[in-house]
């Protein structure tokens, strides 16, 4: 995080140059991008290890219990088709994935200790890194939000209320979840990225 | 009535049994949801496999409900995907949003609905296939490569980032089996290299979303390479010529240096080449006297191997008591081959090489050379005789040994000579004798086979008896206070021998050796017709032998001897020289000398016999 703030001071810098910003915006974005797409390989590889651990006829009871259940961070509007996203505007695409990653901080600590430790700790990072490209793009004309950010979701003890009985449904949950939501700051990073680049060619 | 009734029944049963067969209709069976996928992440596709349709016409229907709501939705479009398909266009389609599909089939007795199926459109993205494959040769730079570009399914949207797509190729040779593939990541271009000269490839490519399937293979995209053989021709020229060029160098590199190599990497093994040991008395010998024929003294070892290194050259033959005589008996045909032998001090007394005197190599075909050497060499044999038996008596007289050699068998041809110095001989039986005596010492027979003379066979007798089987036994009795008393006696036999003319060379003549060393020992090379010794120098390996050069007429033994410690000796040598054919650069000693340094080579020695006193029996 602190290398990034040194990006971004040298940015602010180098504000006066026209392509510096861009430059320097189009490699957070790569960065956040790549952090993202670690966090929901990570997210995904925890969930078929944990799917192949089951038995099978609870796997079948697993398909019910996603259809009945939902995510913690239901709450958070976000743009569920192409559509929707391209009409976003960058910074609403970021703020959305901040709130996200945001939303995540406290359900993922009670994870178990080898997805904690490794989760946390990056979903932190990523959030930085997102605050960081909010603050590049605003360029002073929003102020960001930070009160959404207190916003937590009505549910935030939900998982820490539950019993050790339904212990394997909500870590199902919270697995599947956690890679949805990943995949969906993806999405929104990517495209934000590809947005503000200079080509229209966003592929490489 | 029953008649009838059973008549009806059959009637009945016959009428309608077919039709029930035939009509037997029932619920649909139940459908199965195969698959559901999305191209490019912003439509979807379910497919369903129909069950038995019970007989009836079946109707199927595709119900879902999203997370999150409890409201059922039927499909939208059952005929854009197909048979038993229901298409969901991009307003129906949600992304991250949980679908519940399941396929209702109906038909008039029932319906029965399959297993719902929860998809997420975002996992269940498998785009089309890359298109526009191009597949160019580029030949820029001497070998050529093939360069891959394509595009990307053009309903994908990659452009705005909704969807990120990574890309495979794969590569064969036309009547190959095996696939080469190439992850190429992101980018819609790649470069194959390592191509076989005009082979022709099949490239195909597709692509897989980041969260998905792998697309179908794109069509095959045919290229051929052309023929750049010639390019690898010349290298391959360059390259054998070049190869072939050192090899040839290293081959003449070998072939010069074989020999070295050879040593180098074979060392030659020393064969047993034992001094004074007589194979061919080995292999001759009786068992039991197998033992005997081991019997070989402390032989100084020398530094020469060559066969005629061994031989005596010169002798000097030490007669203490009788050196008037001595002197004044020069041997007239004093062939000494005085060829550049110096005789020192102490040469006189053995100046045979004792070590010589027996021959390892028996028989060889350089016996005729030597012949006259054997002569004085059998002086020094006698001498050599005594040394071994000193080694074992731990004798330490002045005299010579007396080799109380009786007792003990000693392996010196010298003994061969014993019964000579009873004998006057003609010069030419002395030359005969020699000839035998050396034969016999080089052959180890007793009768050289064409050379025996009348003289020879009494002596040979006596050899045969000395000698045994086939190794020398020093004569006992009379024969061998002469022979083993200290050098007076085989002085005095020398003198005796007066027809001896030691110091007649032979016919042949040996040269020189070149570097004659200040040795006290001297090989025997020959014995002239002269009866001169011809000593050839050997190389000292210590003070005690000198080599000997020659006998002199005075019988004395003329040992050479490197150096100038026997300048003092010069003036014997004016005198002897005389009888020399050949003047030589070796200085001979006088036999005082000599009586005296064969005392300290007796003394010095271990054991080793003077060869001077044995050489010089047979002369006399």
């Amino acid at each position: 995080s602190n290398c990034k703030r040194v990006m971004f001071v040298l940015s602010l810098l180098s504000v006066g140059v026209s392509s510096q910003p861009i430059t320097d915006g189009q490699r957070l974005f790569s960065i956040a991008v790549s952090r993202v797409q670690h966090l929901h390989l990570l997210a995904q590889r925890f969930l078929s290890d944990f799917e192949s651990s089951l038995q099978a006829e609870e796997q079948h009871q697993l398909n019910k219990i996603f259809l009945q259940d939902f995510c913690n961070s239901d709450y958070i509007i976000s743009p569920i088709d192409k559509h929707e996203t391209q009409r976003s505007s960058v910074l609403k695409l970021l703020s959305i994935s901040y709130r996200l990653v945001e939303s995540w901080e406290f359900p993922s600590r009670s994870l178990s200790g080898g997805l904690r430790t490794q989760i946390s700790s990056k979903l932190s990072e990523l959030k930085t890194g997102i605050l960081l490209l909010i603050r590049a793009s605003q360029d002073g004309t929003e102020i960001f939000p930070d009160s959404s950010a207190l916003q937590l979701a009505p549910y935030g003890n939900y998982y820490q209320s539950l019993g050790p009985d339904e212990s394997l449904k909500r870590t199902y949950e919270l697995l599947a979840c956690f890679k949805k939501d990943m995949h969906k700051v993806e999405t929104y990073l990517t495209v934000a990225k590809c947005r503000l680049s200079p080509e229209a060619n966003c592929t490489l | 009535m029953r008649k009838s009734l059973g008549m009806t029944l059959l009637w009945f049963v016959l009428v309608f049994a077919p039709r029930a067969e035939g009509t037997r209709y029932s619920p649909p069976g139940k459908p199965t949801l195969t698959r559901c996928r999305s191209p490019e992440k912003e439509t979807f596709t379910c497919w369903w496999e129909p069950g038995s349709d019970g007989g009836l016409p079946t109707t199927y229907a595709l119900y879902y409900c999203k997370e999150n709501s409890d409201a059922v939705h039927e499909c939208p479009d059952y005929q854009t995907a197909g048979e038993n398909s229901c298409f969901f266009n991009k307003n129906d389609t949600s992304i991250w949003v949980n679908y519940n599909i399941t396929v209702v089939a109906t038909n008039a007795l029932g319906s029965s609905f399959s297993d719902p199926v929860d998809i997420d459109v975002v996992y269940i993205v498998e785009p089309n296939p890359p298109e526009r494959l191009t597949v160019t040769v580029m030949e820029d730079t001497s070998w050529p490569f093939l360069r891959v570009s394509w595009e990307p399914p053009h309903k994908a949207d990659t452009r705005s980032g909704w969807i990120t797509l990574i890309y495979e190729i794969r590569v064969k040779l036309e009547q190959e089996t095996e696939w080469e593939m190439h992850l190429a990541g992101q980018q819609k271009m790649f470069n194959i290299f390592s191509l076989r000269s005009g082979g022709k490839y099949l490239v195909q490519v597709r692509c897989k979303p980041d969260q998905g399937f792998w697309s179908e293979w794109s069509p095959a995209s045919q290229i051929k390479v052309p023929e750049y053989f010639h390019q690898e021709k010349s290298v391959w020229l360059l390259v054998t010529v070049f190869s072939a060029f050192i090899f040839l160098i290293l081959t003449w590199l070998l072939h010069l240096n074989s020999r070295s190599l050879k040593h180098f990497i074979l060392p030659p093994v020393p064969g047993p080449k034992i001094k004074g040991f007589d194979n061919q008395l080995l292999k001759n010998c009786k068992s039991g006297e197998v033992f005997s024929t081991l019997v070989v003294s402390d032989f100084p070892p020398t530094a020469s191997s060559n066969y005629e290194d061994l031989l005596v050259e010169y002798l000097e033959v030490y007669v203490p008591t009788e050196q008037e005589q001595l002197e004044s008996k020069k041997l007239h045909n004093g062939c000494l081959k005085c060829e550049g032998s110096t005789s020192d001090s102490d040469s006189g007394r053995g100046s045979c090489d004792s070590r010589t005197l027996l021959l390892d190599k028996c028989g060889e075909a350089k016996e005729d050379e030597r012949q006259k050497d054997q002569r004085s060499a059998g002086t020094d044999a006698e001498r050599q005789q005594q040394g071994w038996e000193g080694e074992a008596m731990a004798y330490a007289h002045e005299d010579m040994v007396s080799p109380d050699i009786s007792g003990g068998r000693v392996k010196t041809w010298p003994s061969v000579f014993s019964p000579l110095p009873q004998f006057s001989l003609h010069p030419q039986e002395q030359q005969s004798s020699l000839e035998m005596a050396k034969q016999h010492y080089l052959s180890d027979s007793l009768f050289p086979p064409g050379s025996t003379t009348s003289y020879f066979t009494q002596p040979v007798h006596s050899i045969k008896e000395v000698l045994g089987p086939s190794y020398w036994e020093f004569s006992s009795g009379s024969k061998q206070s002469d022979l083993l008393h200290p050098h007076m006696p085989s002085c005095r036999q020398l003198q005796a021998h007066s027809d001896v003319n030691i110091s007649r060379i032979g016919r042949k003549e040996v040269p020189p050796p070149a570097g004659l060393q200040s040795t006290e020992y001297a090989d025997i090379q020959r014995v002239t017709q002269g009866e001169t010794v011809l000593v050839q120098p050997k190389m000292p390996q210590g003070e005690d032998y000198s080599k000997v050069k020659g006998v002199d007429r005075d019988n004395m033994l003329l040992l050479q001897r490197e150096g100038m410690e026997s300048d003092e000796q010069q003036e014997t040598n004016g005198s002897k020289e005389d009888s020399c054919t050949s003047p030589t650069v070796t200085t001979t000693k006088k036999i005082h000398s000599a009586t005296r340094i064969r005392g300290e080579m007796l003394l010095a020695a271990n054991g080793y016999v003077d060869t001077a006193t044995i050489c010089s029996q047979p002369i006399q």
